[in-house]
This record gives C-alpha cells, sequence and structure tokens, in this order.
C-alpha cells in the first residue's frame, strides 16, 4: 500500500479522507504529521529494527503485520512460553535473535530502535517503562496496564524520556473512522448526544491448557490478577473510539458487572453494562457479554442529523432521502390491499427501528493493524512521537479500569483530574 | 397433438392491449411523481418500474379476461 502513495494529498485519499481541512487535521495530528513524513525516501541501511515482546496470539498477528511493513526489520523476539518462543524463531525463519527475558534481550541487543510489546496485560507496565528507559521506542498493545497507577507511570516515562508510546488502537489509522471523524466534525450527523458501543460474542473465551498448572498462564484475560476481562481486552478499543468522536474526557462512570453464564471458576465479568458521562451531558453506554453474539459489535455514534456505524461501514440521516414516486405509489396500494386494519385494537404503532440501509461512509481495502504499523515505523525513523496519539490510548485505558472500579464498588466514580492528560502532550 | 392457431387479429388485440398497459403505466409514474413531489428525472430514472408495473397490469387485465371467457365458454355449453 505504501509504495503507491505518492504525496501528501494522495495519502489522505488513501486513508479514507478527502476535505483534509487544515481544521480537520488538526484535530487529528499523528495523521497529518504522518501524512507530512510520507514518501520519504529511506535507505536500506535506514531500516527500523524492531523486536517482539509476546508472540502469542495477539503478538503473532502484529509480527506478522509488522513483516510486511516497509523499512522494517525484525531482529529479535522473546516469550517466556516455550511453544511461542519457537514460533516466533518459525515465524522469523530463524533470523531475529530469540529471548525467554526481555531484560537479556535490551542488555544483549544494543541497537533496537523499537519494541512491540505484546505480552499479558499486567506485565505491558514493567516491560514497557524497562525499554522506555533503555532509550527504546515503544509499541504496546492495549490495554495500556491493569491498574490505574502502573498506567500513568508508563505515560510518564515516555513523556519525560520523549520517547514514543504508541497504543495498539488501531481505529486511529482506520479510513472508514477517519472518513467518519471528518464527517462528524463537518457537522454532517450534528451534536452527538450518544455513542452506543457494544461487542457480544458467543464463547467461553477459554484456550486449551496443556497440563492444569499452565491454567493461569494461558488463560490469564479469565483471572482479575492478570486482566480486566471484557473491559481491557473489548471495551478499551471501543471506549477509545467514543472519547474520540465526542471529543472529551468522560466526568464519571457507572455500571453494573456480573459472572452471569459462564460459571466456570473464572474471575472476571461474563457481563458488563456501563455508562459514561461526558462535560457536555452526552453519554457513551456499553456493553459486552459473551453468551449472545446476534447483534456482534458496534459504535453507534448518534447526531440529531445521523447516525454512523462504523463497523460496518455505514451513515445514516435522520431524513433518509425519499424513495422515488412510483414506488412510493405501488407501496400504498399493496398497503390499502393486503394491510390488516385493526378494529377496536391498540392505537399505538410500535416506534421500531427505520429500515434504511444508509450509505458506505468510505471504500475500505486497508489492514487498519497493518497502518498503524506502518505509522509507527514512520514515528521511530523520525524519532518523535505523534502529538496527542498517546492521549487517546492513555484515556481509553483509564476509562475501563475506571469502569471496572465502578462495578466492582458498585459506585460512580468521578475521573480524578491527576488522570486528564492534557492535548498536544 | 392439435394445433393452436393464434391469428392475426388475436397478435394485434395482445400487442394493443400490452401498449395501453405501457401508457397506463407511464400515467400512473407521472402521477406519483407530481403527488409525491418528487425528482422528475425518474420519468426516465424509474423505468424499470415502469415496465414492471406494466407486466402487473397486463397480467390483471389477463386474469380478468380469463375469467370472463371461462364464463361465457360455459354459458354457450348449456
Amino acid at each position: 500500500m505504501e509504495s503507491k502513495i505518492k504525496n501528501r494529498r494522495d495519502f489522505l485519499k488513501e486513508m479514507g479522507v478527502y476535505a483534509s481541512s487544515t481544521a480537520f487535521l488538526a484535530s487529528i495530528p499523528w495523521l497529518d504529521a504522518f501524512a507530512q513524513e510520507n514518501g520519504k525516501n529511506v535507505a536500506a541501511s535506514d531500516r527500523v529494527r524492531i523486536a517482539v515482546i509476546g508472540v502469542g496470539s495477539r503478538g503473532r498477528a502484529l509480527l506478522m503485520n509488522l513483516q510486511q511493513v516497509e523499512n522494517v526489520e525484525i531482529v529479535a523476539v522473546c516469550d517466556n512460553y516455550e511453544p511461542h518462543y519457537s514460533r516466533a524463531i518459525e515465524l522469523t525463519d530463524g533470523k531475529a535473535k530469540a529471548f525467554y527475558d526481555h531484560k537479556k534481550m535490551i542488555d544483549a541487543v544494543k541497537d533496537i530502535d523499537a519494541v512491540v510489546v505484546a505480552t499479558p496485560l499486567h506485565e505491558h507496565a514493567h516491560i514497557v517503562v524497562d525499554c522506555l528507559n533503555a532509550d527504546i521506542h515503544v509499541f504496546c498493545e492495549k490495554a495500556m496496564a491493569r491498574t490505574l497507577v502502573d498506567t500513568k507511570l508508563m505515560a510518564d516515562t515516555a513523556i519525560a524520556k520523549g520517547k514514543i508510546l504508541q497504543i495498539g488502537q488501531q481505529r486511529l489509522f482506520n479510513p472508514v473512522y477517519l472518513n467518519a471523524l471528518e464527517r462528524v466534525r463537518a457537522g454532517e450527523i450534528g451534536q452527538i448526544t450518544q455513542v452506543r458501543a457494544y461487542w457480544h460474542r458467543n464463547a467461553d473465551w477459554r484456550r486449551p491448557v496443556p497440563s492444569p498448572e499452565l491454567e493461569r498462564k494461558i488463560n490469564w484475560r479469565m483471572y482479575n490478577e492478570y486482566s480486566g476481562g471484557l473491559m481491557t481486552e473489548l471495551a478499551a478499543h471501543q471506549v477509545q473510539v467514543a472519547n474520540w468522536y465526542i471529543d472529551k474526557v468522560p466526568t464519571q462512570v457507572m455500571g453494573s458487572g456480573s459472572i452471569c453464564f459462564w460459571k466456570d471458576g473464572r474471575e472476571v465479568y461474563d457481563h458488563v453494562a456501563l455508562v459514561y458521562d461526558y462535560p457536555d451531558g452526552s453519554k457513551c453506554t456499553y456493553d459486552s457479554m459473551i453468551a449472545n453474539k446476534h447483534h456482534g459489535l458496534e459504535e453507534q455514534i448518534m447526531g440529531n442529523l445521523g447516525t454512523i456505524e462504523p463497523e460496518i461501514n455505514r451513515i445514516y440521516s435522520e431524513n433518509p432521502p425519499q424513495a422515488p414516486g412510483i414506488r412510493q405509489l405501488v407501496h400504498d396500494i399493496e398497503s390499502s390491499i393486503f394491510d390488516v386494519i385493526p378494529i377496536g385494537g391498540a392505537t399505538w404503532i410500535p416506534e421500531t427501528a427505520v429500515q434504511y440501509r444508509g450509505d458506505v461512509i468510505a471504500p475500505y481495502e486497508n489492514n487498519d493493524s497493518f497502518l498503524q504499523f506502518v505509522g509507527f515505523a514512520k514515528a521511530v525513523k523520525n524519532n518523535k512521537p505523534y502529538p496527542n496519539l498517546l492521549r487517546e490510548g492513555y484515556h481509553a485505558t483509564i476509562a475501563v479500569l475506571l469502569g471496572l472500579q465502578a462495578m466492582d464498588t458498585n459506585e460512580i466514580v468521578a475521573w480524578p483530574a491527576e488522570y486528564v492528560m492534557e492535548k498536544d502532550v | 397433438m392439435k394445433d393452436i392457431t393464434i391469428t392475426g387479429s388475436r397478435i394485434k388485440k395482445e400487442i394493443i392491449i400490452a401498449v395501453v398497459s405501457l401508457l397506463a403505466a407511464i400515467i400512473l409514474n407521472i402521477f406519483s411523481i407530481a403527488k409525491f413531489k418528487t425528482d422528475w428525472s425518474e420519468l426516465f430514472g424509474q423505468l424499470h418500474v415502469v415496465i414492471l408495473v406494466a407486466i402487473a397490469i397486463y397480467i390483471l387485465v389477463l386474469i380478468f379476461r380469463l375469467i370472463f371467457w371461462g364464463i361465457a365458454g360455459l354459458i354457450q355449453k348449456k
């Protein structure tokens, strides 16, 4: 994809952003910076040397995406679980140096430009901080950390060291989301009053365990010590979208969580429902469950003039264009012949959802997990973090951790002032 | 097997009914554009729907004619 992009304008088009107005680009400065730097010729000797720490299921996918990015070289891999360690060597054809311990890797491979951290959540903070302190740029999978303190420590270290800490919120590089955001900022759906987000699956979320003592290591997502369950693994993506589109930090969160269906010894909730309040009165309502997948996932961004459903790439007007006259006439004739007229029945007609397919937001052929690495590699090459990009991932993690706190304590939790990251950091 | 003969006048009559059905559908399209205040470009843009409506009208007329012929045949037999 990258080689086809000739200049800034073409690049923005490729990313689904058409107007490229100064005001819009100012609202997503990492995209502007990404576009400015695009097209630079990179000599073969200027390759970005990256190490991957954590090569489980997500780490493997990230590694394979990284291998597709131009001028990126995977110089080392690290995993303390033998099958993943061996797989990482296999995936890199034995060319990358392999380690069980990230500290030994940092000491042994001196010219690492950046690392990608895709370990279980509770391991993120100390690995990321070690790497940043060793002057290595970091890409870290979302959510950032298991605790608020660790999340802040990671962000503060990155800022203090002037290093890149990019969080795996790949929707920030997704052409559909970028185009939709451009249309939101242009006023196409009016004032956003609610983002209704959900992620539903119907599976126990367990992985096969070769021996019982590995249960907590393999199924770390099931245990509070290592994971925030649905909140840190799924909600982090969607609450980030809500914060981004509403363009504000929530003021408070309330919620309820339960182990409702999968009563198999897990500690994390299998069903969560939350409400995030924003300063302007808008809300993000969020729910996630793993006992029904009929509705799948979506972030429904609702304004007084329209609705956006980015996951399925559709935008809907509150006043859809009327059907052609002849079709309306045929419909009226059909209704007058076949519709049943209730006599003495209910006078209320159910206000069911509008049956209107809307329009496509933007053509989309790219893989946002790949695009986020194109962006990361460019930032590393330029040795400069993108403005405000860390802020998005940081606030998403703080939001899901506060949501967990609200559910655990059954209280409304206000967003602490010390966990607000100002813009232009 | 008995040969069926379709006369020239029958073909002429069917063509006239088909053309009248098409004209009726076009008139309905004009009426609906005016009634629902939609764009006049639908005169051409909705031709596919107009043709479908014309076929529906032709079939409706054919059903009425078949019923009429059936009843007329029964009366003649008596």
